[in-house]
């Protein structure tokens, strides 16, 4: 297996969720230079606090997804220099489609599909400059499973996963390539919360019996960054312990 | 090395054709074969050689028709709105480009050199 990542530099979009936190701290021990994004100064705090032991070897920006003056400034710092995309950032948008307020509606995929189109689009020009580059979607298995309440945020995910899929299409064979990964329950983040009051129930879905853990994902995503994973490409990969597979 | 030179090495490589012999003449997609992934990195070539900011609509003159129909609905003059749109060609430029749209797409070099004569920085 091809797991060489010395040198190697990765931006990490939505870097201050626990989820990404576990993915930098494995990806500078694994030789990656990790660069995160953050929102809020809470969400530096907790990148600082998370990684500031680990001996400095990683950076964070601001950047909030809608803010077109934020990416500006994160590609004037960080533009040259990116092998690797992980995208977690995703935007809070619950309630029903007959409920939902229309201007957040807008504002929603003005943020989280129209915003994420351009800066994919300026990232992969960056790359294209290069001839390599690797874009790995942390997308959900709500993507492909509806819930109640949950319609926004799906088909948010849902274009974010068909923007991801073309651009491996498109710029395959420019050694520009890209993968979703759809985890299922994870105790960590807005899974967190919800497998607190629903531990039992959605725990007899899960054929394995257990939830992800954070370590798992985390070195699943190094291992679809590895030359060894190129291969996986256009595609969504599902990794839920069997939880969609059933009805 | 003037434009056309400095071109058409990024495009011998983009294309993978040694040798190739271009003039302001050639057309980019007829003649040369050029698809939309040669064209995408044309224009991060350019982007990056000559530090412009590319519109490829604009740069690949992929808007015509569109504009063409606009200046139809509005009852406008298609070379005059097409000049307005296209601030980079002449309007000579814009009649040979009108005259010539049955023979397929009508980008040709000169509009490429053209277009970075006018916005390059460098």
């Amino acid at each position: 297996m091809i797991l060489n990542f010395q040198g190697k530099k990765a931006l990490v979009l939505g870097g201050s969720c626990d989820l990404a936190l576990t993915l930098a701290a494995a990806m500078t021990a694994a030789g990656i230079f990790p660069l995160l994004t953050f929102r809020s100064e809470e969400g530096r705090e907790k990148i600082d606090a998370r990684l500031s032991p680990l001996g400095g070897k990683y950076d964070a920006a601001y950047l909030n997804f809608g803010d077109r003056d934020s990416l500006a400034s994160l590609l004037s710092r960080w533009g040259g220099e990116i092998d690797f995309v992980v995208d977690f950032a995703q935007g809070d948008f619950e309630g029903y489609i007959a409920a939902a307020d229309e201007g957040r509606v807008y504002q929603y995929f003005n943020d989280n599909v129209s915003f994420r189109a351009e800066l994919l689009k300026k990232i992969a020009r960056i790359m294209l400059k290069r001839g390599k580059g690797r874009f790995v979607f942390i997308s959900s298995v709500a993507a492909g499973r509806a819930n109640p309440g949950q319609g926004f945020y799906a088909a948010a995910k849902l274009a974010a996963e068909a923007l991801y899929r073309n651009l491996g299409l498109e710029l395959g064979r420019k050694g520009i390539t890209a993968v979703t990964l759809r985890p299922g329950y994870i105790r960590a983040g807005r899974g967190e919360a919800y497998l607190e009051a629903h531990g039992e129930e959605a725990l007899r879905l899960v054929p394995t019996g257990r939830f992800l853990t954070e370590g798992e994902v985390a070195e699943t995503i190094l291992f679809l960054l590895s030359e060894s994973a190129a291969g996986f490409n256009a595609t969504e990969l599902t990794m839920d312990g069997g939880l969609t597979a059933g009805k | 090395m003037d434009v056309l030179e400095e071109i058409t090495i990024i495009l011998a490589e983009i294309l993978d054709m040694e040798g190739l012999e271009i003039t302001p003449e050639t057309y980019l997609i007829r003649e040369l074969g050029a698809e939309s992934i040669d064209l995408l990195e044309l224009s991060v070539a350019i982007n990056s050689r000559f530090n412009i900011e590319v519109n490829d609509d604009e740069l690949f003159l992929r808007t015509l028709r569109i504009h063409l129909r606009a200046a139809e609905m509005e009852g406008r003059d298609a070379a005059g709105y097409l000049a307005e749109k296209y601030p980079v060609l002449t309007v000579s430029r814009v009649g040979e480009i009108l005259a010539d749209m049955g023979g397929g797409p009508v980008l040709r070099m000169k509009d490429i050199i053209s277009y970075i004569t006018c916005y390059g920085k460098n």
